[in-house]
């Protein structure tokens, strides 16, 4: 059945049962893909997916259950199963369904048509000979994806809330396998935006251009450099560390922010901001996952810890306001914390400028094993890197198979000067990061 | 779920356009989580995923196409999708569904959507207390008890109509330790290819608290790890995310069919250290990455991969075999319904040696004891791995030493497994959850005691 009438069943099942206070979150999605290989489509897939989860109070309690399966008995059962699983919990934390807001800051990114089946699988064979066509060096096994999707995100619960969205995107992901012929290398690149408007020569020529600067790359010297992080190392490390300003895990000692708010956390050249309506995010936000308004804030501002991110519950339990961050993993996640889009503001240095001040050192921008190698809680990172030398000024050989280690704490406070070139860098929902080039000093490399 | 009869049109209309294959790939799963942190139940979780999934081959074109929508009006729909996308055909193959069942022989004694909240609270609570009363450092704790019923149907154009169930049950905890202002996190998350018996014969929950207590007292009174290249030895059971990592993707058939592995072309050839021999066992009874039968209904096999040294076989999904012209290994695998299936892993380990753990030990004049491993991830392209320490000690003259934190391990697969150059005999499996382009799916890893001559090790 339609979301709408499973809706209304379970809104009945919940009054049936003498609930007050309860809410649905439906999030639907559709999806087209077409990926290439060598010259041919070899996979194409459409889907069409999404879930609701029902949420209630009860006794003070919380309770979740979701279901994909829009059907009468589970309109009933969720409802049921939420209760059972409300009536265990212990927690004796004040819990809020949302009430939204007077107002939603309108959201600025441009609406794009969703392309047909035939026009996504013409760009895409496109983007594929366009990363043939960037280099000689370019050998089979690069491929293209192109994906087209649709999201819709709906809230409504017992407090009045009654909220819909939709987004709309177009995703191009080009991965560039080269080879001199002794070594092979690859390297990826993301564009977004309408299928009209993708610049597939640009985007190859980036990828290939990164796979194929790596090629007879060195391992790099052990011993402690100055590093600048481009771009995309910068919001990998952003992307390991960035549960460190949710306000739950603060709570919670699984982080170090609790209470710090007016400290000076990080160097004055590093200001970071969470950004719902970033100009080039293909998902801006007027609202979070329990219907606040959505707002952009300073985390850090030259270097001063303004605020953690905050949902209904945290903010309540530490005296604040939400700063309407509320998230769900998926649809079927309890609420929790997390940024839209996260991002360092720019500095007014060149990357050429950067790297002169950085003298001798490495430049990074690759990272791996980020899930594994980066400790949340402690701040410490161990990871797998890849990059160049810094030599007089100057980004000189390649280098990889090393390993640059820190603490992000650490790593705040040891900036000492940020570029000018932002990049934006999506890795999936629910954030977003964007971030320039990045000089910090006195970071331990090993290597050979 | 879904009838046999209506399978079968279904999968006429999918194919209806000159698909050479239809396969349909139902699963009605339930999810259900208990969590606690601050020494309080604070999330209860049931999630239900139920879809469908059908793909259509001509050659080595693949198309998929998958929906929420069970009913026969919805099947015929995202049919028809898969159908238009492969082209404009007519109907090559006929297709006539006859039931099939693999047994199963991973029994369950306590299937967990049985046991009231109640249970598994009490069990999770087990595990919790005796993990935050393990020292007055701990300073937080957090545990979860889950539980998936996954319920799959398989039908395709062979004629195959079957079903399976699989349930797994995990526990797992997270201890954190501080002392002088620094935290140190500790782990332990075993689970099974079983319901809540686990409990009362494998599994002693309050072992899991106090072990994941333990790694994090140990770790927040180390200090980091130097850096540098070095021996390394790597400790049983989870340590075994060495050879996943460093080989094991390697060894998928969606990437080598594509040439984009370093292991592409090189069966019958020397690849490792004549000491290793690895295997991938879909077929141990009730272990965590064990299944009856793939996610394409091929039935789960014992696959060594490399023996003595040579490369035997890889892991190999229907699409996989065709490029490759090599039959399907029971390696097919997706996270759900609306992951397009590809060949992965299910229990992978290097078999027990010859060496005595002891004499590894001793054979290191100065290196690193990695006794527990953390995740990592690979390039298979170009072999180009990392993972975590968990858990490491640094050996000097042959002797385990102090505790060390924060190291990682890079290198490249194809020259480690060169130098594992001992092997011992306390082979072990560990838990985890294995992510890639068909989504996250429970995988072991396993390993004896292993000596690795020198790698990079990671630290400050």
């Amino acid at each position: 059945m339609k979301y709408n009438e499973f809706k209304q069943l379970v809104i009945a099942e919940a009054q049936r049962l003498g609930l007050s206070d309860y809410e649905l979150y439906y999030s639907e999605s559709s999806s087209t893909s077409a990926s290439v290989f060598q010259h041919a489509i070899k996979d194409f897939d459409s889907s069409v997916g999404g879930g609701v989860s029902f949420r209630c109070l009860k006794d003070g309690h919380m309770g979740y259950a979701s279901t994909e399966d829009l059907s009468a008995e589970e309109a009933a059962r969720i409802v049921r199963a939420a209760l059972d699983n409300a009536a265990v919990l212990e927690t004796d934390e004040q819990e809020f369904l949302g009430e939204g807001g007077k107002s939603y800051q309108p959201i600025t990114q441009k609406e794009i048509t969703l392309p047909s089946a035939e026009a996504l699988t013409k760009k895409a064979l496109e983007a594929q000979e366009a990363l043939y066509a960037a280099d000689p060096l370019v050998i089979d096994g690069s491929a293209t994806e192109l994906v087209a999707m649709q999201s819709t995100l709906a809230i409504a619960n017992s407090r009045g809330l009654d909220l819909f969205h939709e987004n709309k995107a177009v995703v191009l992901f080009s991965a560039a396998v080269v080879s001199d012929g002794k070594e092979l290398n690859d390297s990826y690149e993301i564009a977004f935006g309408a299928l009209e408007e993708l610049d597939l020569e640009k985007t190859a020529r980036t990828a290939v251009s990164d796979a194929k600067n790596q090629l007879g790359a060195d391992v790099a010297p052990t011993g402690a450099y100055p590093v600048v992080f481009a771009p995309k190392a910068m919001t990998g490390l952003l992307q390991a560390f960035s549960g460190v300003f949710s306000a739950e895990n603060a709570r919670k000692g699984l982080s170090r922010l609790k209470d710090r708010e007016g400290e000076r956390i990080a160097a004055e050249v590093f200001t970071l901001i969470d950004d719902p309506f970033y100009a080039e995010s293909p998902a801006q936000m007027p609202f979070d996952a329990e219907g606040t308004p959505s707002f952009t804030k300073a985390v850090i501002e030259q270097g001063e810890f303004k605020t953690l991110l905050h949902n209904l519950k945290s903010a309540a339990a530490m005296g604040k306001q939400s700063t309407g961050n509320a998230s769900k993993g998926s649809y079927s996640a309890p609420v929790g914390v997390s940024p839209f889009t996260l991002r360092v503001a720019p500095g007014t240095m060149s990357e050429e400028e950067l790297l002169q001040k950085a003298g001798n050192g490495v430049y990074i921008d690759f990272l791996g094993g980020l899930h594994a190698g980066a400790d949340p809680i402690s701040g410490d990172f161990s990871l797998q890197s890849g990059g160049f030398m810094i030599e007089n000024g100057k980004k000189t050989r390649a280098v990889k198979s090393f390993t640059v280690a820190g603490n992000f704490y650490e790593l705040l406070q040891g900036v000492t000067a940020v570029a000018d070139n932002v990049k934006f860098i999506s890795f999936g929902s629910p954030t977003a990061f964007a971030s320039p080039s990045v000089l910090v000093e006195g970071l331990s490399l090993a290597g050979k | 779920m879904i009838q046999r009869e209506l399978c079968q049109r279904v999968l006429r209309r999918a194919a209806s356009t000159g698909a050479d294959y239809a396969e349909l790939f139902a699963e009605h799963t339930v999810n259900h989580t208990v969590h606690m942190i601050d020494a309080k139940v604070d999330a209860v979780n049931d999630a239900v995923v139920a879809g469908v999934g059908i793909r259509v081959f001509k050659g080595l074109r693949s198309v998929s196409a998958s929906t929420v929508d069970t009913s026969e009006t919805g099947l015929m729909r995202c049919a028809d999708a898969a159908a238009a996308a492969l082209g404009e055909g007519t109907a090559e193959i006929d297709i006539v569904l006859h039931e099939r069942s693999f047994g199963d022989v991973h029994p369950v004694q306590i299937v967990p959507s049985s046991v009231p909240n109640a249970r598994k609270i009490a069990i999770l609570k087990d595990a919790y207390f005796a993990a935050s009363d393990y020292d007055e450092a701990i300073s937080q704790v957090s545990g979860t008890l889950m539980d998936v019923d996954h319920k799959i149907l398989i039908a395709n154009s062979e004629g195959l109509y079957t079903q399976d169930r699989q349930i797994r049950t995990r526990l797992a905890i997270t201890a954190i330790a501080e002392k002088n202002g620094e935290t140190q996190t500790g782990t332990c998350s075993p689970g099974r290819r079983m319901g809540l018996e686990m409990f009362d014969s494998v599994i002693n929950p309050q072992s899991v608290g106090r072990e994941a207590a333990r790694q994090a007292m140990v770790m927040a009174s180390a200090g980091y790890c130097p850096a540098g290249v070095m021996p390394v030895a790597i400790g049983n059971g989870f340590g075994g995310v060495i050879f996943h990592e460093a080989c094991g993707h390697s060894l998928e058939a969606s990437s080598v069919a594509l040439g984009m592995s370093e292991f592409s072309g090189k069966l019958g050839e020397k690849i490792a250290n004549e000491k290793v021999t690895a295997i991938d066992d879909g077929t141990i009874p009730n272990a965590w990455g064990s299944i009856n039968i793939d996610d394409e209904g091929t039935p789960s096999q014992r696959n060594v991969l490399i023996e003595n040294g040579v490369l035997k076989s890889y892991m190999i999904d229907k699409m996989g075999g065709r490029r490759m012209n090599m039959a399907p290994t029971g390696s097919a695998r997706r996270q759900s319904y609306a992951y397009t299936t590809t060949s992965r892993m299910t229990n992978t380990y290097i078999a027990n040696g010859e060496d005595k753990n002891e004499d590894i030990i001793a054979s290191m004049e100065y290196g690193l004891f990695a006794k527990a491993m953390g995740g990592g991830s690979v390039n298979p392209a170009t072999g180009e791995f990392n993972f975590s320490v968990q858990e490491g000690y640094m050996v000097r003259n042959g002797k385990i030493a102090e505790p060390v934190r924060g190291a990682s391990l890079v290198g490249k697969g194809s020259e480690i497994i060169q130098k594992i150059d001992m092997v011992g005999s306390d082979m072990d499996m560990g838990q985890g959850m294995c992510g890639s382009s068909s989504g996250s799916v429970p995988t072991n890893v396993g390993q004896p005691l292993i000596r690795v001559s020198s790698i990079t090790v990671g630290g400050r």
